[in-house]
This record gives structure tokens, sequence and C-alpha cells, in this order.
């Protein structure tokens, strides 16, 4: 299982997007552990960077400073993505480090990033780890509803699950936006419906998708409750330190329900490790982490459930 | 094994909100070897015991949750334990005895509920319990309907409801929605005092969750007061109480102070005193954000000055949101800037404070950070029930 598989593809990878809104819940070290046991499992896999403002996955990896990163492919100093990514000491895994300047690469157009994303899938990879920064920006949430798989990291704090419910909520918001540019009828029931001076006090998404049934628009809300049920975050608790954290995804998987018409999944939680924390303070790459770390089996098993829930 | 644990762990909160069952007796017991502590855990697993018609086992079952509430400060959801325990064998004196001064022992009086019961003798809340009947509801199931006699009173032992209060019309004819809560564990509804009142409910009360109840009815509740005049006062004092211990629920505090800490891009104008000097635009995105104002990290592209220079100077905060089609435009004062070490790098923040925002502008900022008034309620009120410690 274990082997290295040298073919060449002829599928495009699977992406699977690590966000989750605030900073510091640790998307960065769930997304190198889940490359790392996707590479293990002898998959071609690609850590990306996207943290577009703070960069700095290349340091859980033990690169201090990379070689080559994601702005010089921007900035056209290579032509090809395949040209910047940095081989890892785990074998089957690459890295794309991201930007080094903060805020450097501003807002790309809608349709830069759409570029972006199809060079990301004609890698040479089975899949593609994209770290996300932290924040609802257009840039993360369209990487996010990009990926095949999209995974929400939260804390147990209440904060964190806030942040990460309202992450979600504008991720639903801007795939919401994007369908109703499409379609001209559509954008301007959104757009009535939407505007916070409106009497019809429409504030979620079931109370808009309610309102454009009911104001005969049926043809057009079923497809959007299905376009927008199709969104169906994976939701990982992390770093817990007694049982009853786990339930912070469980909290965001029944407000999302109600609120947002989504099914999300709880996937499990990952413990608080000391050892995560000496490791990325001593600049070793998280991939010499002691094995035996319940941190990073229960990423194995959060990654494994992930496949299985693929398959 | 481990591995094997946290996959069971992670289905635990589903089995006690009821929203993944168990059938199976033996996958049970499996389940309680590798967690053997979770008070929810044995009070299904009583469950499951008394409807497979094992009344011995349920009711040690009942007896080892109810020891495990105790010990995690649950004193409703014990009780509610020991009362199935109860209504399987009948307890000596002595039994009741030792389980009231166990429920005296958690002492403490963190909700009008506990309060409610800690204040009452052994033998009032014998009897209050023997008036308790224990329901479970499903999803999304109506418990009490607009206009309906208000002849019970409800205690929340687990899941979340939302109570959704109307104006009134006629005598059952409800107009435009007043208000919305929501209620969890520890909280109670039904209007039944006091009790000379015959009242018609204001509102529909909804599940959300699977939930349990206990309730006890107006008439069960009117005889317990005359044979036991201190519960009278106790109820009084329920009610009474109600708005207090709403204020000042541990998650309504954790709420009155949360910030927004999604950084989210922006643009800072920053006008200048000197009539000469142009205003400068600085790109930045927020550090955290509440309604009253924001920590601004500045981008790079701002390396005029000492930081100390932007303190006083006004600003207008330009903000773009996916959630609206235009830009949110706020006016504010930097009240202070510092020198910030961000990722390896110096960077500048400043602290802007909010002073004009238009209506609109502040219901979008409060959605785009917080959610609607519904959804934030929720989350707290399942942070209640699902996080409190």
């Amino acid at each position: 299982m274990r082997e290295a598989q040298n073919t060449k593809k002829d599928a495009a990878p699977t992406i699977w997007a690590v966000g989750g809104g605030k900073g510091g819940t640790g998307k960065s070290v769930v997304s190198a552990i889940l490359a790392f046991w996707l590479a293990r499992m002898g998959k071609r896999t690609v850590l990306i960077d996207v943290d577009l403002g703070g960069a700095n996955i290349h340091t859980l990896m033990g690169i201090k400073s990379p070689p080559r990163s994601i702005n010089d492919f921007i900035t056209r100093k290579f032509k090809s993505l395949e040209d910047i990514c940095i081989d890892t000491e785990e074998k089957n895994l690459r890295l794309i480090s991201g930007s080094s300047e903060v805020l450097s690469l501003a807002n790309p157009h809608f349709s830069q990033k759409i570029k972006l994303i199809n060079h990301f899938s004609r890698l040479d990879a089975d899949n593609l780890v994209l770290d996300l920064g932290a924040g609802t920006s257009f840039n993360v949430l369209d990487f996010f509803l990009a990926a095949d798989e999209k995974i929400v990291v939260l804390t147990s704090e209440p904060t964190s699950i806030q942040n990460a419910y309202i992450f979600v909520r504008n991720v639903v918001y801007r795939r919401l936006s994007r369908l109703s540019n499409k379609n001209p009828s559509l954008k301007a029931l959104v757009k009535i419906a939407m505007d916070p001076k409106n009497e019809l006090k429409i504030r979620t998404i079931k109370e808009l998708l309610q309102f454009i049934q009911e104001s005969g628009g049926k043809d057009v809300a079923e497809p959007l409750e299905k376009e927008i049920g199709e969104i169906r975050p994976a939701v990982i608790t992390n770093m817990i330190k007694d049982s009853k954290e786990k339930n912070a995804s469980r909290i965001i998987q029944i407000v999302a329900e109600r609120y947002l018409m989504i099914q999300s999944i709880a996937l499990g939680s990952v413990p608080y490790d000391k050892q995560i924390f000496r490791m990325i303070s001593d600049m070793i790459p998280l991939i010499q982490i002691d094995q035996s770390s319940q941190a990073f089996s229960n990423i194995y098993e959060i990654t494994t459930n992930l496949l299985k829930h693929r398959a | 094994m481990n591995d094997r644990i946290d996959k069971q762990n992670s289905v635990i909160s589903h089995i006690i909100d009821g929203s993944i069952t168990i059938d199976s007796i033996t996958e049970f017991e499996n389940l309680l070897k590798a967690v053997p502590n979770d008070p929810g855990l044995h009070r299904v697993f009583a469950d499951l015991l008394k409807k497979e018609k094992s009344p011995e086992a349920a009711a040690d079952e009942y007896g080892n949750a109810a020891k495990l509430f105790i010990k995690a400060g649950s004193m409703l959801q014990a009780i509610a334990a020991k009362s199935l325990e109860w209504q399987i064998f009948k307890p000596s004196s002595q039994e009741e005895q030792t389980f009231y001064s166990s429920l005296c022992k958690i002492g403490s009086k963190d909700t009008a509920i506990q309060a409610f019961f800690i204040k009452m003798t052994c033998p009032e809340v014998m009897a209050f319990m023997n008036s308790l009947e224990l329901q479970h509801f499903p999803v999304e199931k109506t418990i009490k309907r607009f206009g309906d006699e208000e002849n019970q009173l409800y205690f929340v032992v687990s899941g979340a409801l939302e109570e959704r209060l109307y104006h009134r019309l006629k005598k059952t004819e409800k107009a435009q929605k007043k208000s919305a809560k929501n209620l969890a564990e520890n909280n109670f509804f039904g209007e039944i005092y006091p009790f000379e009142e015959e009242k018609l409910s204001q509102s529909d009360v909804e599940t959300i969750t699977c939930v349990e109840l206990a309730k006890v009815s107006k008439s069960s509740l009117i005889a317990l007061c005359r044979k036991y005049p201190n519960i009278k006062l106790l109820v009084e004092g329920l009610y009474e109480a109600r708005f207090e211990y709403d204020e000042e629920a541990p998650s309504r505090i954790v709420r009155k102070t949360a910030r927004s800490q999604l950084p989210t891009q922006l643009n800072l104008k920053v006008f200048r005193d000197d009539p000469g000097k142009a205003s400068l635009n600085i790109a930045g995105f927020t550090e955290n954000i509440s309604m009253g104002g924001a920590c601004v990290v500045l981008g790079p592209k701002y390396k005029t000055g000492h930081p100390g220079n932007l303190k006083g100077s006004r600003v207008k905060v330009k903000i773009g949101l996916p959630i609206a089609a235009v830009n949110l435009f706020i006016l504010g004062t930097i009240v202070w800037s510092k020198v910030v070490s961000m990722e390896g790098k110096t960077m500048t923040a400043v602290g802007v404070q909010f002073e004009e925002m238009t209506e609109t502008d502040r219901k979008l900022l409060n959605d785009y950070h917080y959610g609607s008034e519904g959804e934030q309620n929720l989350i707290w009120t399942l942070w209640d029930t699902y996080m409190e410690k």
C-alpha cells in the first residue's frame, strides 16, 4: 500500500482544500499531515500553500527559505507549476510554497483564479492538498469551492466555532452569488432578497430559497437548492483537550443544516499534541513526527475516512 | 486501538442526542468499555435496556448515569436518570437521602433550575421527582403552539429548541413574529405561574435537535405547592430568576465579548490634518473586528513614518463583503497604533474606533461577521448544550 505509483496518471488530481476562517486553528498542520498520509498511501501528492497572505507551510516541512514559490509562477518567472514544485523528505510528497510577500497578490480576478486552479489540475499528481489562509476573502472562498473535498478546521473555542460557521456561511453565499451571475432572473430575485433594506427580513439561505419559491420561482429554487446542497464540508475539531470538545463540529453541522441547507460531515477530532508545537518552534519537519502521536494517528483515520467517502 | 476509540468517540455525540441509534446491547457494551465515563452514553444504554425488557440492568445503568451526571455537576440530568431508575425499583428512604445528599454536594447555583432544586428539602425533591414525566421528541417537532392552553412546565434535559413569540391579534390568532429565542439544557418554558391565571400560549416551541424534556403538569404542581408551601416560593423564584439567569448564562457573557477573528481585506483612507497633505490610501486586513471597531494590520506598502503619527487620524474604512454587492464605508478614528511582528515580518497595526455607520451597513457587518440573530442564537444555545463545562 505504501509503494509509490510511478505511472503517469490520466485523470485530474483530486483537490483537497483545508480552510476554516480563523487563524491559529491548525489548518496548516492538518494540511501537512493529511498530505503526508496521502503520500504514504502511495498517492503522488502536492501540498500547495495558497495562503496568499501569510504563507508558512514550508516551515512545517523544515524548509527555511523556499527557492521557488507560487509568486514565481504568477509573475511568469516559471512557465509551469511543475517547475516550482519542491521535493520534500517524504517520497511521493512535493510542495508548492506560497507567496512570501504579505498581501502581494492582492485579490486576483476570478478568471485568474480559475486559470490557476486549471494549472493545479494539470500537475502530475494524484492529490493536491491546498492549505488556505485565514479569513473569508474571495480568494479563500473560491479556492475552497473549487476543491473536490472541502475540509474545515476549527478548535473548540467559542470564537473559533462562530468563525468557522461564518466561513461556511460565506462559502455558501459566494456560491450563490456565482450561480446567480449566470442567471439574470435569479440574479434579480437574489438582489431583492439580499437587500438588507428589504422588508421581507430575509436573512438566511433557507429564507431566501423559500422566498424565491413562493415568488413563483420554483424552477429556479430547486436547482439552486441542489447546487448549494452539493457543498458538503467535512469538519475537523483540532487541538481538543477533553472529549466534550469534540462536539464543536456537531454545532457547525446542526446550524449549517438548519440555516444554510447544507449537510456538513463531522469528520472527527485531533487531540492537542505538545510534540507538534515543539516541532514547529524547533523547525523540525512534521513528517519526522513520532508516529505514535495521537494527533498523527487521528489524521490518518480522518484521511482514510475521507478516501472511503470519495470511493 | 486508539484509532478505534477515536472513531467511536466521533459518533458519541450523535448517539447521545439521538441522531444515531444503536439497537444492539453487545455493540453498546463494547462502546461503554471504550468510553466508560460518559453519563449521556450510560443514560442512552439504560433506555435501550429498558426497551429490551431488561429492567434490572436498565435500573443499574440509570443509577450509573445519575452518578456520573452528579460528578459532572448536571443536576437536572441526574434527577431525570434517577427518576427512571426509581420508576423500575422503588427506592428506600436511605437511598432517597443518599441521592438528595449527593445533589446538595453539587452545590452550584449556575442555573435557575439548580437553584430551584437545591433549595428544596429531601421530601420536597422526592415529591417533585414523582410528579415529573420524561418525554423524548425528534427533530422539528412542535411541543406547544400559539393559542394552546398553558398547562405544563417543561424543563430541558437535553437538546435544543426554538421558541418563537408572536404578537396576538385575537384570542388564538397570531400576528407578526415578535422575537425568537433558543432553549437549551437546563432552560425551562411554559407559562403556568401565577397559577390563578388561565393563560394561552404566546409562542410556538419547536425542537431543533432530538430533545428530552421533563414536564410537570400545572395541576400536579398546584397539588405539590399545597402540600409543600416552600415549593410554591421556589416556583415563584424560578420564574422571577429566569430573566436574570438568561442574562448571566456563560455563553451570553462569551458572546458579548466575542470579536470576529476572520481576517477581512479592507482599505483605509486616512485623512490628514494638514490641508496641504493628500489623504493616504492603505490596504490592510482586520486582525479582529467587532461592531464598535477593528484592529487593522496595514499592508507592506505603509512605510510612511512612525506608526504613532497615525494616532488620532480620521479614517474612512472600505470593506468588500462576499454577502453584499456593494462595499461598506465606515467612518472612524485611529485610537492606537503599534509595530507588530507577523509571520516573521514587521508590520504596523492600528486600532480603529467606528463612529458613523448607516443602519444598513451595521446590519451587513453584523451578518457578515456573526450571522443572523437566529444563527447566532443557535450557535450559542448549542454551545451551552454541548460545550459548557
